[in-house]
């Protein structure tokens, strides 16, 4: 049985990552996840310069879930290659390491990635396009032109695999996802946290500092299954799976709805140990039902009376 | 600090111990062998109990016996503490810890904590370890009402110490906060847990009388371990720093107090 996929120039030695901005930078959780035996992990966000991120409360339980307003906290490109990339670097063998991307411009995002291209110890990029664009507002990932843009320019910079996240927050990802791909992306990722508001109705004011931030967890899978279903259906490129995956079974969805690899995130939080249950849970599955590779499974959804 | 463990916890008691307030005992070696006074551990019941609230919760370790037993006080506040309230011994709990800074417990001076609610949890630990190593340790104790008071009589068993108890009301021990009438003659330690308002309380007190004070603060967590960076409070410097890993024990120093 064989849990490997070959996608992005690599092999990684399970379909299962851990997502961005639930593990860190790895180091967190390294006495709780034996990270060298997963697929990989996508860093928290790395932007040009250090960001202070939002007021609390950040975080929230929703049904189902979780909703966070963070503001992309983190240390910025210089203390990233200084203080957290070496311990990557230097602790990572066999797990792949993509790492994500975030700007307020395109030029942003091209300091990011000019800036570590030449480093060691990681695959690639995860560019987060679920942000505001200061030109004008929009958020990237929603904006056709300034999408494709943004990746035409980000691969002009690098022959490294540049994936893309997608946000759900447009009428059809198809569209986007045909941009990406047009664009030079090597594969995408589906997909980012819906947006999303609680209210404390006896203080009459938002749960969150931010008041909206982002619903991630199990509320969100039948979306994330779906997204990941349309995007696929019209891309060549790999598809990586994302959004409330707690189990193997979980994980399987996005993989038959031709996810080649998958994402676990707020479920950490739950459970550290979940990134080795979803993998037990696929192994398992592969096993009773004498499933050779993964890869056979990815796309392998049958729909009756259309196939 | 040593490295937290992830570790499966059988529930061995639950009592009631105020008004919607339990005090529950877990088996768990592998956390109690390393926890000390001020840290916490995320209690939750795991990914397969798909009614439960989602998130596990952090609570401050109340009570860490010789036998890997660990005491939390688990008061309901929401749909996540009903459900842990709810626990049954037998009953398993997925415990991630033992978590973030302790208090640093300065060895010549007296030391005074100051509990309001459910605050108390962390003194309880506090006030035991304090009690066997022989400190003078003195507990004070505040709630609203008098059917909130966490039951004396523990306090008593878990710690050693007689709990200086303080009322809103006036209905069990002496009507008035803990910062009333507080007898700072000897230049204490002050310690304090509990809501904000009461926190700045104690803050102004300790700067009034030029006395060393740490706090333990409360902040909405995600993960308990410093990746997800949503439980953060503002620091003196102005900087969002993680009550997680950075806390939950500070110096009221290091704190923006606005």
């Amino acid at each position: 049985m064989d849990l490997s996929q070959r996608l992005l120039g690599a092999t990684f030695q399970s379909p299962v990552l851990l997502a961005s901005g639930t593990c860190g930078y790895g180091e967190e959780y390294a006495s709780l996840i034996p990270l060298d035996e997963i697929g990989g992990l996508v860093t928290k966000a790395v932007s040009l310069e250090p960001r202070p991120g939002n007021p609390p409360h950040r975080v929230a339980e929703t049904p189902g879930g979780m909703i966070n307003a963070i503001g992309l906290q983190n240390v910025g490109l210089e203390r990233f290659r200084s203080e957290k990339l070496p311990w990557l670097r230097e602790n990572l063998r066999s797990a792949s390491v993509l790492i994500n991307v975030v700007g307020h411009s395109a030029e942003d995002y091209e300091a990011v990635v000019s800036g570590l291209d030449s480093d060691d110890g990681f695959l690639g990029y995860e560019i987060n396009v679920s942000c505001p664009n200061v030109k004008d507002g929009t958020l990237f990932g929603t904006d056709e032109q300034a999408l494709s843009a943004l990746v035409n320019g980000l691969r002009a910079l690098t022959e490294r695999p540049l994936v893309v996240k997608l946000t759900p927050n447009v009428p059809d990802i198809g569209v986007y996802a045909r941009i990406c791909e047009e664009a030079g992306a090597d594969g995408l990722s589906a997909i980012n946290t819906f947006p999303g508001m609680l209210i404390d109705v006896e203080g009459r004011r938002p749960v969150i500092g931010n008041v909206s931030g982002g619903v991630s967890g199990p509320a969100i899978l039948p979306m994330g299954v779906y997204l990941t279903w349309r995007a696929a259906a019209v891309v060549s490129i790999p598809v990586i799976g994302i959004g409330g995956i707690r189990s193997g079974s979980d994980a399987l969805q996005y993989i038959l709805a031709g996810a080649s690899l998958v994402q676990v995130g707020t479920a950490l939080f739950v459970d550290p140990s979940a990134p080795v249950q979803v993998q037990a849970g696929i192994a398992e599955y592969m096993e009773r039902h004498d499933v050779a590779r993964v890869a056979d499974l990815v796309g392998a959804l049958t729909i009756p009376g259309r196939d | 600090m040593t490295a937290p463990v992830r570790a499966w916890g059988r529930v061995l008691e639950r009592r009631k111990a105020a008004a919607d307030t339990f005090w529950i005992e877990v088996d768990c070696p592998s956390i109690a062998e390393h926890a000390r006074p001020g840290q916490f551990v995320m209690l939750g019941t795991g990914l397969s109990d798909v009614a439960a609230p989602f998130l596990p919760r952090p609570f401050s370790i109340g009570a860490r016996e010789a036998d890997g037993r660990l005491g939390f006080l688990v008061r309901v506040f929401g749909a996540g503490t009903r459900r842990l309230s709810a626990v049954a011994p037998g009953d398993d709990l997925l415990m991630l810890g033992p978590l973030g800074q302790p208090f640093s417990l300065p060895a010549e001076r007296s030391i005074v904590c100051l509990a309001g609610g459910v605050g108390l949890a962390p003194f309880l630990f506090v006030g035991a370890e304090a009690r066997s190593d022989g400190r003078e340790v003195r507990i004070v104790y505040g709630e609203r009402t008098g059917d909130r008071v966490f039951d004396p009589e523990l306090i008593r068993r878990i710690t050693g110490v007689e709990p200086d108890l303080r009322t809103e009301d006036g209905s069990l021990g002496r009507r008035g906060l803990v910062i009333d009438d507080l007898d700072l003659d000897d230049r204490p330690q002050l310690l304090a847990c509990g809501p904000d308002p009461m926190l700045r309380a104690c803050n102004d007190l300790a700067l009034r009388h030029d006395l060393p004070l740490q706090v333990s603060v409360e902040e909405h967590m995600g993960c308990g371990v410093g990746t997800c960076q949503g439980c953060v409070v503002l620091s003196a410097e102005g900087e969002w720093i993680k009550s997680c890993t950075e806390g939950p024990v500070f110096d009221a120093r290091e704190l923006a107090w606005i």
